[in-house]
């Protein structure tokens, strides 16, 4: 089992977050939803794999560049 | 036969180039995951149709006036063909001490080579394959004086840029005089793991600034493509590097006097797709995805993408429609709302510059919300980036085509639109614009009503709702203010339509561009 590391494109706040741990997910598929510059910017699985963990909760400030959350693939 | 101890020696002097930097050598570059230059050249061009120029260049040992052993001279190149058409190509052969500057009474590559006078010459593009570190302080020595800068100058590589397609691919460490040259391109490309490129490496900067850092970490990919924008795409092997050179130069024509080469797919130009109405989400703060559009719009895997990892808030990519070449403009709403910040306003207008020097007409994908706002940006000089693009956008020449998908507001907005050409902007109904959106517009235009009101939150809120009205692009069609409000569906066969009818315009503008003016 390998450890994706899954990172917010964009400097914002975490609206929502849309899954759990233990979800199985799809490469493309809306993990959590970060808020920035009045949109909402989802944050994609970048490969299929089971979410093994977040990093952030919902309305704590994110970096861009920053991991969310750990997929194991 | 007269000449035949001649012949023979030619011969004899074409397998001591063919043997490059001997076995060990060239065992060692394969070892570090490298291909040598002769590899790859052969893996880039047509099978078979690299014509050598210079093969016998090499410091040769003579023992009684007889070549007994000779060490190439460190850089191969010639003629060649990419898909049947004619291009200059060469490389440093780093297996010959490291691919240093060889003492030859002609250059044969890199600035004032050789291979960039045959393609200025022959008006064919010219291919870089980089993998040296340029110069060395010993070269003092060897000519009894230290070389002014400028020794081999530039000028030939920056009159390229107004006349051929200049592609250059760094497959090594590239620092100095190569990294130079890799810059000074329409396109450039390096590959993941195995290639590095600075104006320094990591023993300079340890000298320089006392930090010790690794040549990844200085120059690779994440560095040098994701982050600096210095070298344009990332390719996951020398054989994925070539594949992308082919497929840039398959968009370009063969000098700035010739229309980009069509190609017909067989893509109907009438193909409509469904799910263009249903991309764009109805609740306007949700982004969507823009490479998502461009793949259904145009040409099917037409598109090709420029710069991918930097200014990621905007894509640019090559593409075609109906066959012809265009340039693709988009903002991308998955970053930052599509704003535009420095390396966006850069990666614009380089993109920008190269379509209108290569005769490609442009199409702008348009949701965007402004420059990019907050500290940040504005240390990084947002303002002056943004304006840049105002300017250079303002200075094209090719027919260009705004497709106004969801916001276009202010400056940013600007950029997208060529008012001084026919200044074309289609809009889907999911378009909204205005010199502000009116969510912190309303707040600052409206400041003492709503600091005066009962409730200011409820106040803003009302104000809002009530010039949103106005918002509606009906309105400014019907005061022809956008020229047209389109089904999504209708998009391609619409710019098809357009772009058709600008073939025989785009053959009046054929020739160098002329460029006046300072940049902001």
């Amino acid at each position: 089992m390998a450890r994706e590391e899954v990172e917010s494109e964009v400097t914002g706040t975490v609206w929502k977050i849309e899954t759990k741990v233990g979800d199985k997910v799809a490469e493309g598929d809306v993990l959590m939803i970060i808020e920035s510059m009045k949109m909402e910017i989802p944050v994609l699985a970048t490969e299929d794999g089971t979410i093994a963990e977040f990093q952030v909760e919902e309305t704590e400030p994110v970096a861009e560049g920053q991991c969310v959350v750990v997929l194991e693939t | 036969m007269a000449w035949e101890k001649s012949i023979e020696e030619i011969k004899r002097r074409r397998e001591w180039a063919a043997a490059q930097g001997g076995a060990s050598n060239v065992a060692r570059q394969h070892d570090a995951g490298r291909l040598t230059v002769r590899e790859r050249i052969a893996g880039l061009v047509d099978a078979g149709s690299f014509q050598e120029v210079g093969g016998l260049t090499a410091s040769v040992t003579y023992e009684n006036g007889v070549a007994v052993d000779a060490t190439p001279a460190p850089y191969v190149c010639g003629l060649a063909d990419i898909d049947g058409r004619p291009v200059a190509v060469g490389g440093e052969d780093f297996t010959v001490r490291g691919g240093t500057t060889a003492s030859l009474d002609k250059r044969k590559g890199g600035q004032g080579g050789f291979s960039e006078d045959l393609a200025f010459e022959y008006k064919i593009p010219l291919v870089n394959l980089i993998d040296g570190a340029g110069g060395s302080v010993s070269s003092a020595k060897r000519r009894g004086h230290a070389v002014f800068p400028g020794v081999d100058s530039f000028d030939r590589s920056v009159e390229l840029l107004a006349e051929v397609p200049v592609v250059s691919a760094v497959l090594g460490s590239a620092a100095g005089g190569p990294a130079g040259r890799a810059i000074l391109s329409h396109w450039s490309v390096m590959v993941d793991g195995t290639s590095q490129v600075f104006a320094a490496g990591p023993p300079v900067v340890q000298r320089s600034l006392g930090q010790q850092i690794t040549k990844e970490d200085l120059g690779g990919t994440p560095v040098a493509v994701a982050a600096g924008g210095t070298i344009d795409n990332a390719a996951a092997s020398e054989e994925a590097c070539f594949e992308m050179i082919r497929k840039f130069l398959g968009y370009m024509p063969q000098n700035v006097h010739e229309l980009p080469p069509a190609r017909d797919i067989g893509d109907s130009a009438d193909r409509i797709e469904e799910s263009l109405l249903s991309v764009i989400p109805e609740e306007r703060r949700r982004a969507y995805n823009m490479r998502k559009i461009i793949e259904l719009l145009f040409d099917r895997e037409s598109a090709f993408e420029i710069q991918p990892d930097y200014g990621k808030g905007l894509i640019t990519a090559l593409a075609r429609l109906d066959g012809k070449v265009v340039g693709v403009v988009a903002n991308n709403p998955m970053v930052y709302g599509g704003a535009m910040d420095v390396a966006e306003s850069n990666k614009q207008c380089h993109f920008i510059e190269l379509c209108d020097t290569f005769h490609i007409p442009l199409i702008f994908l348009v949701d965007v919300p402004g420059f990019m706002v907050g500290e940040q940006a504005e240390r990084a000089g947002v303002l002056r980036a943004g304006m840049r693009a105002v300017y250079v956008a303002s200075q094209a020449r090719v027919p260009v085509v705004t497709v106004v998908i969801r916001k276009c507001y202010g400056m940013a907005g600007m950029a997208t639109c060529h008012q001084a050409g026919l200044n074309l902007r289609i809009a889907w109904p999911s378009a909204e614009w205005g010199s502000l959106p009116v969510e912190g517009g309303v707040a600052v235009a409206y400041r003492r009503e709503i600091e005066a009101a009962a409730d200011p939150k409820q106040r803003e809120a009302e104000l809002e709702e009530e010039l949103r009205e106005y918002g509606s692009p009906f309105r400014t069609a019907e005061a022809f203010g956008v020229e047209d409000i389109i089904d999504p569906r209708e998009t391609r066969a619409y710019l098809c339509r357009f772009i058709n009818a600008a073939q025989g315009r785009l053959k009046t503008g054929l020739g160098l561009k002329p460029r006046a003016g300072v940049r902001p």
